[in-house]
């Protein structure tokens, strides 16, 4: 489906020597990332959470590309390519996955937005994902993840950080929070509730 | 505040959480059987797909014939293209769960990236001796135990979807997914 007006930028592509597996995961992860980040620019009609989406989308695209290069450099015989068609075909998959998280995202950008009754379906589900911004004074400013404790403490976890137009998809542990910072977290109604109030009140503002 | 719609739009959007809840489920399900080199999680996918495909055409028409007002056109267009997006989620996953119906044999890199991958997957046997025995799904607190989502339920040959009234009883395997620091807690709960 295009949702782009006008010619499309092409990236060039380059073989790079980063390893399949690399490849892969990072695809799997950020497809799955992107589904949820476009359901919820859906929801909140986000225009910069779909962008964001369809940033990432160009990221996937460019993955995809290098893991068919790998894919064809990797096969010897037979046996390779039987073996490496399913990592083949799980790519593709996941591409096309992006690709649905773009869709999405471009019922947003396009200005076409959902209908408002769809807010129904979001109340229902267990999980959802929010979008926090790291304040000043927040008091997760300079903590490492892992120091946090998210999911013991509210059963949710960091998807995401956006930093400086960068995502970092799937922090580490010891990855430090900024001022600044746009969290995208996951967890239940209540849990990203409490994180967001969290992330977004000042120390001053006696929230222990 | 919540406004009123027509019963009609209601059952809409039931439709459209139904495609968005299922095609994200088959998706967890289609990577399981990778991991698990499982044939009947990858036919449940297959199963679910035929379900999704039928539930889409019934969610279109149903849109179609909504009598939604000029105001509400585009809202509804986009109604559509979400159930659109949903189903090629749902194909994706399907495709994903053909490498084993096709007797491919999972690449030990796929195994290593399902593994890796931020949430993994696990599937425990629920002994005689489990708190989870005999309980209902919403009652074993399991999301709030252990941090994992319990994807599906293997009684036997059947696959059964995780409905909270669900009763698990012993000898079931729980497929769940969930962070790696999970698996053990859902070990000790489901296999003491």
């Amino acid at each position: 489906m295009e949702y782009k007006s006008g010619m499309r930028n092409l990236e060039k592509i380059e073989y790079q020597p980063i390893s399949v597996r690399e490849i892969v995961l990072e695809m799997k992860n950020l497809s799955e990332l992107m589904i949820d980040l476009a359901y919820s620019a859906a929801l909140f009609n986000d225009k910069e959470l779909a962008e964001d989406v369809i940033d990432l989308e160009k990221r996937i695209d460019h993955l995809a590309l290098l893991l068919e290069m790998h894919i064809m450099i990797a096969a010897r015989d037979p046996e390779d390519a039987e073996s490496l068609l399913a990592v083949s075909r799980i790519g593709s998959a996941a591409d096309k996955i992006s690709d649905a998280a773009a869709d999405i995202a471009a019922i947003v950008v396009h200005d076409i937005g959902v209908h408002p009754i769809v807010t129904r379906i979001f109340e229902n589900v267990e999980e959802r994902l929010i979008r926090a911004k790291v304040t000043k004074d927040s008091l997760i400013v300079g903590k490492k993840i892992h120091e946090l404790d998210l999911a013991a403490k509210m059963g949710v976890d960091i998807l995401a950080i956006g930093r400086n137009k960068e995502w970092i998809i799937n922090p580490e542990e010891y990855e430090i929070i900024k001022e600044g910072d746009t969290l995208i977290v996951r967890g239940s109604s209540l849990g990203t509730k409490r994180f967001k109030e969290t992330t977004e009140k000042s120390q001053n503002s006696g929230v222990k | 505040m919540p406004q009123q719609y027509p019963e009609e739009f209601e059952k809409i959007v039931e439709q459209l959480a139904e495609l968005k809840n299922t095609s994200e489920l088959m998706m967890d399900l289609a990577y399981s059987s990778i991991l698990l080199n499982s044939t009947e999680l990858a036919e449940e996918v297959q199963r679910l797909e035929e379900y999704v495909d039928r539930l889409h055409t019934e969610f279109e028409l149903r849109v179609l014939t909504s009598k939604f007002t000029n105001e509400e056109s585009k809202g509804f267009l986009g109604l559509i293209r979400l159930g659109v997006a949903a189903e090629k989620i749902a194909d994706s996953a399907a495709q994903i769960s053909e490498v084993i119906l096709r007797g491919l044999e999972p690449h030990p890199i796929l195994k290593l990236v399902i593994k890796e991958a931020e949430e993994t997957i696990t599937q425990l046997r629920v002994t005689k001796k489990s708190k989870l025995a005999n309980k209902t799904l919403r009652d074993a607190q399991i999301p709030e135990e252990t941090g994992m989502w319990v994807l599906a339920i293997r009684r036997g040959e059947k696959c059964i979807r995780p409905k909270p009234e669900i009763v698990i009883e012993p000898g079931d395997i729980l497929i769940a997914s969930g962070y790696a620091e999970g698996v053990e807690d859902l070990k000790k709960l489901a296999s003491p």
